[in-house]
This record gives C-alpha cells, structure tokens and sequence, in this order.
C-alpha cells in the first residue's frame, strides 16, 4: 500500500512541479517569440524547435545518463522534473504565442497610439485578453503532461506506472491493476478540466 | 558520450526491427543446434493447440528483444539469439519440423493477457514459475534454474551478503525478479529501477545507487566486458524459469514437458547453455532441473 502511495504522490508532484515551471519557462519563451528583437526571435524559436521535435523519452535518458558524465548529477526525481518541464515549456510557449496572435492587431497599435510601451502593451492589454482564450490549449498540455510523467518511471522514479507494474510483477493480474492506475490518471485529468473550466469562466 | 550514444542507437534499432525470424540466414550456432533436434512425429489431437500450430507452419512467441545471453536481437544479422531464443526456435522445430517462429514483444503486463486471448502460443521470457502466476497460466518446465546476484562497483566495501542491501539505495532492472528478491532479502532497501541493462550498468558506475542486483548469468556476462565490475558472492535466490502456456491447456504443457525431457536426456539442452549463457558462465554445463510431472 505504501508502494501505490508512494507512486500516486510522485506523480501527482512531478505534475504539479513541472506544469508550474513549464508556464514559467514557456511565459519566457512565448514573450521572446513575440518581441520584436530578431535575435531574441530567433533564440524562442530555436528552443521551441529543439525542445519540440525531440521525444521526451530521449531527454529523459539523455538527461538522466548524460548530464552526470559532464559532472551534473541530481536525484533523479528532479532530473525526470527538468526534463519534463523544458520539454512541455516548448508547448507552453506556442499556445501561448497563438493566444497572443489571436488579439486583434488594432488592439496592441490602439495601446502604442495612447502611449503605452510595448511592454506595458503586453501586459495591460495583450496578455490579459489572451489569457482567457489560452486556458483550454495549456488544459490539454497540463492533461498531456500527467500522461507523460509515466515515462519518469522508465529511468527510475517510482511513479505511479512504475509502482503498477511493480505490483503486477508479483499479483500477475495486469487487468486489474491497470484499470486502478487509469482510473487514478482519469481522475487527476478530469480535475485539470474541470479547473480549466473555472479558470475560464472567471476570466472571461 | 560516445558508448551512450551507441546504446541509444543500438535500442533504436533493436526497437526499430520487426520480430519475423522465418528463416535460420547465417546462424551457425542455430544451425548446428538444429541438426541435433527432434521433431514430433506423435498423434495429433484435432483441435488441440498443437494441432493448431502445426496447421498454421509457425510459433508464436512472445518474448523480449532486449536480453543479453537469453533472447537478444543482434543488430547485424537480424538473428534472435541467446537461451530462451534459441529454445523458441528448437520447440518450432519440434512442432513444425523447421524453426519457424515470430516473436511478439512481450512485457510483464502483458504476459498473462497474451497467453489468455491466444495472441502467442507460448511466453519464453525468464518468466519465473509463482504460485501467484500458477492461478493464471500453466508453466511447462521449469527449463532454466536461475538466481539473482549482487553488483558493485570495484573497490566498494560494506557488502558481502544480501542483508547488507538494508538501506542502501539498489539498482534493478524494471520488471525483473530481481525487485521481489532485493524487497524479500532486504526490506529496507532503496529500489530504484531502470528499463534496460545497459542503463542499469551506467546508473551503477555514475553512482545512482550502491549495488546492481540482477540476472547471475547476466552480470557474469557484464562483468567479463567491464573491468569496474565486481560480483559478491553466489546467487541469492532460486528462480525457476517456466515456459507460460495458457492456462488450463494440460495436454499442451505435458506436450512441451516431454520435449524438455527429451532435449535435457539427448544433451541437446546442454549444447544449447553452452552455445548462450556457457560462453560468459566458466565450468560444464549443468544438468536440466527437474520437471515437476
């Protein structure tokens, strides 16, 4: 029972962990794609290229055996935490962007014609109407993410998968078993849908 | 950098080759297998699953890929080798009377269902024989007695015996015995478990944990090609390997136990062990187990 616990809390921290600095990275990232600097520009969009096109399983494994070949070691719960959360800020980044694109041109010029600095733009006026129309798109990240904290499990961490499977190696009933983890997936996905539909009815 | 970039690329291709095995191309040590093996010439049910097999030309295995000495793909020659693989292709050869198989990827979720809706005739995949498991498939054999053993880094001190794994962090391969056997050795030790041997091995040296339990055959064959290697003491547990048939099917199982009888009276079981795990275990082959009537 504590094995089960043990996964179901691991899991429910590398989500809660990596989703808080997924947006804070991903924020960062998304204002770098839309400054009109071309060499920050361009720096956004590599990330996101990079981040994007390689599969999270690979950074996991090249973060979890390559980084303490270069002398960078830590526990693998955080290693499994970094690599998640720089991957999913790459999509972050692009819903967010898309958020920003779909405010109305004439919007951020009004804002510019009153005055305000481009940064001031942003945050008075661009971000917060963006905001509410990017609520569904980083649900469906933050739901994706959950899914792919299973792959942790596969360089070390016990997650929830992990803890499953350790549990079938010795009940050998995987029906059973796998049914409880995803109905337990089922439950925190349903709970980040259901904060999403809050969220958006507040800021709307 | 290098040798990890080699791992990944050789997991790419191990993962990237599909598990058809019809023809025995360039496989010496199989060949020579092969010519000393029986083929069943027996009364046929019909209906019976042997008929089956027979009718279809070819056994369905599920099994792993990714097991040194045991059931591994060699890149190269597209060839499944190793102890499990090649009894696979010998049991073919008994049913059918040429070594045609086709291997499914099977994982510890999904040994128990395979066997269950019929996908693949047989699991021959260190599926070690309990009680727990007895409830859900039949198990020809046992065919193979194993035992896990402990790993540690050359000058490492403070461990001789399993107890000694008592709240030491300790590497295992997922999804092996070896998790039930640190967990009953020493309760308080810290599991941690990672996906193939080769990583476990990195993990090992990089200093994730403090020992590496796992297959003996496995780390023997480790050891040889690693000098930072050091294996304590003998095997720890008694693992007996059973070939999973679906459950219920008792002429199937007796079928496949008279051929086990049959290749461990012939020495053909011992050429096999000899051409696998005997190439990295130094003495004579050991004789069969015993198979439970």
């Amino acid at each position: 029972m504590s094995l089960v616990l043990e996964g179901f809390l691991n899991t429910v921290a590398l989500t809660l962990l990596s989703f808080c600095a997924a947006l804070l990275v991903g924020l960062v990232v998304a204002v770098l794609r839309i400054v009109p600097v071309p060499l920050l520009r361009g720096v956004g969009a590599v990330y996101v290229e990079v981040w994007r096109n390689i599969p999270l399983l690979a950074w996991l494994v090249l973060f979890v055996f390559g980084l303490p070949e270069v002398g960078v070691k830590m526990p693998l719960f955080w290693t499994a935490f970094t690599a998640i959360a720089l991957y999913e800020a790459a999509f972050v980044a692009e819903a967010l962007r898309s958020g920003v694109n779909s405010v109305a041109a004439g919007q951020g010029e009004a804002a510019r014609a009153l005055g305000l600095s481009f940064r001031q733009s942003l945050w008075h006026v661009i971000l917060p109407q963006a905001g509410r129309r990017v609520v569904q798109p980083l649900a469906n990240i933050a739901i994706a993410l959950t899914m792919a904290t299973a792959l942790a499990g596969v360089v070390g961490v016990v997650d929830m998968t992990r803890a499953a499977q350790r549990i079938n190696l010795e009940l050998a009933q995987p029906l059973l078993v796998f049914t409880g983890v995803g109905l337990c997936y089922l439950v925190m996905a349903a709970g980040i849908g259901f904060g999403a539909r809050v969220l958006e009815r507040r800021l709307a | 950098m290098g040798r990890l970039f080699a791992v990944a690329l050789l997991l790419f291709v191990a993962a990237c080759s599909g598990g058809e095995n019809a023809v025995p191309g360039g496989g010496g040590k199989i060949d020579a297998l092969l010519a000393k093996a029986p083929v069943y010439t027996g009364q046929v049910t019909p209906g019976s699953a042997v008929d089956r097999i027979k009718k279809r030309g070819k056994l369905l295995i599920g099994g792993s890929q990714d097991a040194p000495l045991l059931s591994q793909l060699d890149p190269i020659s597209g060839e499944l080798t190793g102890f499990d693989a090649y009894l696979g292709k010998l049991l073919a050869h008994y049913l059918v009377g040429k070594p045609s198989t086709e291997l499914l990827s099977a994982t510890s979720e999904t040994r128990e269902p395979l066997l269950a809706n019929g996908t693949v005739d047989v699991i021959i995949q260190t599926y070690t024989i309990t009680p727990a498991r007895k409830e859900r498939v039949a198990f020809a054999g046992p065919y193979y007695q194993s035992g896990q053993s402990i790993a540690v880094r050359k000058g490492t001190s403070g461990i001789t015996k399993p107890a000694d794994l008592a709240g030491k962090t300790v590497i295992v391969g997922a999804n092996t015995p070896g998790v039930k056997a640190v967990k009953d050795a020493a309760p308080t030790a810290n599991i941690v478990e990672f996906g193939s041997d080769p990583e476990c091995l990195t993990a090992l040296k990089q200093g994730r944990g403090e020992a590496y339990v796992q297959d003996q055959a496995i780390l023997v064959a480790d050891a040889s090609k690693d000098s930072e290697l050091r294996l304590v003491g003998e095997p720890f547990t008694e693992d007996p390997y059973g070939i999973g048939i679906k459950h219920g099917d008792a002429e199937f199982q007796k079928f496949v136990d008279d051929w086990l009888r049959e290749i461990g009276k012939s020495g053909l079981w011992q050429d096999v062990w000899k051409q696998t795990i005997g190439t990295v275990v130094t003495g004579d082959a050991p004789s069969p187990p015993a198979i439970a009537s």
